[in-house]
């Protein structure tokens, strides 16, 4: 068995008196992507903002690497290993792209009077990450975050979890809106983040696109988790889609049909 | 080459060049030594002010209390000092003392409060500017005792290079923009006041302590508005408890005509420099031309319009990527 990197037990969430998670027990593995799928209003947003620490929990506890953690604030969230990367919303548009990447924790050259960042070195280790994470075109580090696409501003997002080793890169609908090659490009950062150590939490709208990268998907349907072992290459789209929604082939077709 | 068009600090500076070219052809003594010296003297006390509120700006908040500070600061001072209360340059550390307290109230009501920056600078503007007519009865404090002191010598006394005559106030502002370019540019904190100004979420959840850049920012821009205060009053002889009305206004007009954003993230101390002088020049060039002064606020409302489209259409055309 792999070594347990976070595990979320029997975690509840009450929004006053809606319940968006019903006792969910989810667990990451080290260097694994795990996809997570559900209807709309099936709990993954919310349990993906307890993680984050968007929102707390009303019961339940979380560990990571064995060891129980609180986690009050997405800063706390990043202390603790865990990068949440929602489209657009972790950037400084106006910044550069090495700003952006070294934002709040910025190298600093000379006397630490002066406060002088050591832009050189961001730059160049901003340039070697670009490269890592697998962006093909030649983007100058100093091109503000406002003038990349959205696929090149989710490369930025991961590239800058992978640098500062996060332990957990949460991925909220990355493909969004993104084109076909945008996508690929999207799908091929998140396999070189697991190939490099990271484990990844992938949340998408099409199965198809998490069929393409996870290694093992976790389902929810009304605030719990109701299947928490399917192996994609084991299984079919079909399979997937029925567990989602609690119906059977069968009742899909004439869902669809009515 | 397009670098260069394509920096916000560009079409001000064309403009400020079309300014000096214009009145200067209209009046050839626009450009005189006398008129130099003149409204360099000016552009500076204003600019003070101008360079605290673009980092302000920046950081997505602004300032209206400004004005008010520039008029109580100086009252405070010279009301202590000849009271006989205190030395001069204690007086002087009072003043520049109560209008940090100032800028700390502002900023703690915008971060814990969460009250928007224009509803508690507006209220304090009434509050600072209240104080100083109520502890001055409305009548001018004199400060021709300062001759002589060496804290005025220094904050205002005049010197010659050449033919023009040069204050210590241009000093204090060149130090002052050159320290706060560099700040806003090349430091860590400049990167956290255009982050918290950019996207302060984003920055929060980066360990950027959003609140601390800005409240440290409203201390920044209440205590250089009390330093230009205090040596506008050694200047003109006077603290004026009214002095600084409106300033605010104008100061904002410099800094978003020079290039910051009013909505924060993107600023510019090369700019705001830019957007004094223009200003500065064309209230003072209008007159020497024969424009009858009172048509000033006329040119000034028409020159930020032209500017904010400018600006406008340069960022989009930044974020399309072009």
């Amino acid at each position: 068995m792999a070594e347990e990197l976070v595990l979320m037990d029997n975690v509840s969430k009450y929004y006053g008196r809606v319940r968006a998670l019903d006792g969910v027990t989810f667990r990451v593995f080290k260097n694994e992507i795990v996809g997570l799928l559900g209807d709309n209003g099936a709990g993954k947003s919310t349990l993906i903002k307890v993680l984050s620490g968007a929102v707390r929990a009303t019961g339940g506890t979380i560990s990571i690497k064995g060891r129980k953690v609180d986690i009050r604030s997405t800063a706390d969230a990043i202390a603790n290993g865990i990068e949440t990367i929602y489209q657009d919303s972790a950037l400084v548009t106006q910044l550069s792209i090495a700003r952006n990447l070294f934002l709040g924790r910025e190298p600093i050259k000379g006397p630490g009077f002066f406060n002088k960042m050591d832009q050189a070195k961001m730059e160049e280790v901003a340039t070697a990450l670009l490269k890592r994470v697998g962006i093909s075109k030649n983007i100058p580090v100093t091109t503000p975050i406002g003038s990349l696409s959205g696929g090149e501003r989710q490369a930025v997002a991961i590239a800058r979890a992978m640098h500062f080793h996060s332990d957990l890169i949460i991925l909220d609908e990355p493909t969004n809106n993104l084109g076909v090659a945008e996508t690929q490009g999207v799908l091929r950062f998140v396999r070189n983040a697991r190939d490099t150590g990271h484990s990844c939490i992938f949340i998408a709208h099409n199965i198809h696109h998490v069929f393409e990268v996870v290694d093992r998907i976790v389902v929810m349907r009304q605030g719990k988790v109701v299947a928490d072992d399917i192996d994609p290459k084991k299984t079919s789209v079909r399979h997937v889609e029925e567990v989602i929604t609690g119906m059977s082939e069968a009742e899909l077709r004439n869902a669809v049909a009515h | 080459m397009q670098r260069l068009f394509s920096r916000p600090e560009f079409g001000p500076l064309v403009l400020l060049i079309v300014e000096l070219i214009v009145f200067q052809s209209i009046n050839p003594q626009f450009l005189s030594v006398l008129n130099i010296s003149n409204t360099l003297a000016f552009s500076v006390e204003l600019g003070l002010v101008a360079l605290g509120m673009t980092l302000l700006m920046t950081s997505g908040e602004f300032d209206l209390s400004v004005g008010s500070v520039f008029g109580l600061s100086p009252v405070i001072m010279w009301s202590l000092f000849n009271s006989g209360a205190l030395p001069l340059e204690a007086a002087f550390v009072v003043g520049l003392l109560i209008a940090a307290v100032i800028g700390f109230v502002n900023g703690w009501f915008v971060i814990r409060l969460k009250i928007p920056s224009f509803l508690v600078t507006l209220g304090m503007l009434l509050i600072a500017r209240g104080t100083a007519l109520f502890i001055t009865d409305g009548f001018p404090q004199r400060t021709w005792d300062a001759s002589g002191q060496w804290l005025a010598e220094i904050l205002v006394g005049d010197f010659y290079i050449g033919p023009f005559r040069i204050y210590m106030s241009l000093f204090w502002f060149i130090l002052a923009a050159v320290i706060l370019g560099y700040v806003l540019t090349q430091t860590k904190f400049g990167n956290w006041v255009q982050a918290s100004g950019g996207n302060p979420n984003a920055a929060q959840a980066r360990g950027v302590n959003v609140g601390r850049t800005k409240i440290i920012l409203f201390v920044l821009s209440a205590m250089l508005s009390a330093f230009a205060g205090i040596i506008s009053s050694i200047r003109t002889s006077a603290a004026n408890p009214n002095s600084g009305t409106g300033y605010e206004l104008e100061v904002i007009a410099m800094v978003v005509i020079g290039g910051t954003a009013l909505t924060g993230g993107r600023g510019t101390i090369i700019g705001t420099v830019i957007g004094i002088f223009i200003l500065r020049i064309m209230r003072n060039g209008i007159v020497m031309v024969g424009v009858p002064g009172l048509a000033y606020n006329i040119f000034i409302g028409a020159i930020i319009l032209g500017m904010m489209a400018l600006h406008s259409g340069l960022e989009r055309r930044h974020q399309s990527g072009n």
